[in-house]
């Protein structure tokens, strides 16, 4: 009988003793592992804190930059590869076969020489014109081996080679039509982009003064 | 009836740990989706930057989206040409910013546009230098890559979004 109560005694110290270890292991284990609940808390709010700050400064952001996306209308001419685009944000409203800068260079007599480039950067629309007159200039003579007339000569005003439309960027370049409709796609004007009529009319229309031009 | 006792002692306490464990294992899982979300909203605010250090500048800059694989030319707020791309399988661009070192002027057109160490911009036949072969790179079609190179000086910058 005394053997079973102390049999009995053995076994609830056992119980105490696996109690105790089982306790101060599962705390040895959590002291050990990096973060408490009240540092993982301080933690989520700090996040929680950083977020919402993070989220405000980007709204402001957005907004500061949503302030410049004026929703206008601009084309896009590509000089490489002859294209020009008429775009309003990202959409595009109309692609247009052009014609671009030769990048040949001529030299008159007088040492006088030209470069037919289009130019590059950042243009505005500075006027219209329907059916433009073409007042040639001095390099259209010397390319064909002609005299140079005086700058009022009649023979300089010649009508009918611009097509019906011409925008205007500024030192005498402009998008306009074309008689040579074959060349489009290809690098053959003296620096001005020129367009077949129907993309003229529709680019024509599209635009008013000040639309931005960007040529690249 | 002690070890009865001592049983329940053990039970209860297995609970308030379980229940710790619940809440420990919830404040985890919470803390790792903020630190998600912070890291993405530090990279949103990364690109808004750049795009408002953009608006202000005067020169034309490259968005590279690797997701959708589209390379946008852009000058200020406008989008002046998209294109895309193809890509080695699994290309792996770093998000962020980087500017356009060199231009690698090949026979035949055969151009490229290295992007520091970060990748290179070339059309299928271009000839990139050895030194630059290794880096990543985004294939383009042969209009589209002179496109770029014609118009791209070095220093232009460019920004990868994830």
């Amino acid at each position: 009988m005394k053997t079973d109560h102390n049999k009995q005694r053995t076994l609830i110290w056992q119980a105490v003793a696996l109690t105790m270890t089982l306790v101060s292991s599962a705390h040895a284990e959590s002291s050990g592992a990096p973060p408490t609940p009240e540092e993982l808390r301080a933690s989520v709010a700090a996040l929680q804190q950083e977020a919402t700050l993070l989220e405000e400064e980007n709204r402001g952001l957005r907004a500061m930059l949503a302030q410049l996306d004026d929703g206008e209308l601009y084309v896009v001419v590509e000089t490489e590869n002859n294209r020009l685009t008429l775009r309003q944000d990202a959409a595009v409203l109309h692609t247009a076969v052009c014609g671009t800068g030769s990048r040949r260079f001529i030299e008159a007599e007088t040492g006088t020489n030209w470069f037919f480039e289009t130019p590059m950067g950042a243009f505005t629309v500075l006027g219209k014109e329907r059916n433009p007159v073409w007042i040639r200039p001095n390099w259209s003579y010397v390319e064909e081996n002609m005299p140079i007339p005086a700058p009022n000569d009649p023979d300089r005003f010649v009508r009918g080679v611009l097509g019906k439309y011409a925008l205007l960027l500024g030192n005498g370049y402009k998008i306009h039509g074309t008689t040579w409709t074959k060349l489009l796609g290809t690098h053959f004007t003296h620096g001005c982009v020129s367009l077949g009529d129907d993309d003229l009319e529709t680019v024509y229309k599209a635009v008013k003064i000040g639309t931005k031009v960007y040529l690249y | 009836m002690l070890l009865w006792f001592t049983l329940s002692l053990f039970l209860t306490g297995a609970e308030g740990a379980g229940r710790a464990e619940d809440e420990h294992d919830a404040l985890v899982k919470q803390q790792r989706s903020l630190q998600a979300r912070v890291a993405a909203l530090k990279q949103e605010q990364d690109y808004l930057q750049f795009q408002k250090r953009m608006y202000e500048t005067d020169s034309k800059y490259l968005v590279i989206n690797s997701k959708k694989k589209t390379a946008q030319l852009r000058y200020k707020n406008r989008l002046l040409k998209e294109i895309r791309f193809k890509a080695a399988p699994g290309l792996k661009l770093r998000p962020g910013q980087a500017a356009m070192t060199r231009k690698v002027e090949g026979k035949k057109e055969r151009h490229a546009l290295v992007f520091g160490n970060a990748f290179v911009i070339k059309w299928k036949l271009s000839e990139v230098p050895l030194q630059e072969s290794s880096l990543p790179s985004i294939i383009m079609m042969k209009k589209d890559l002179l496109s770029f190179y014609y118009t791209a000086e070095p220093g232009m910058m460019v920004y990868v979004s994830p």
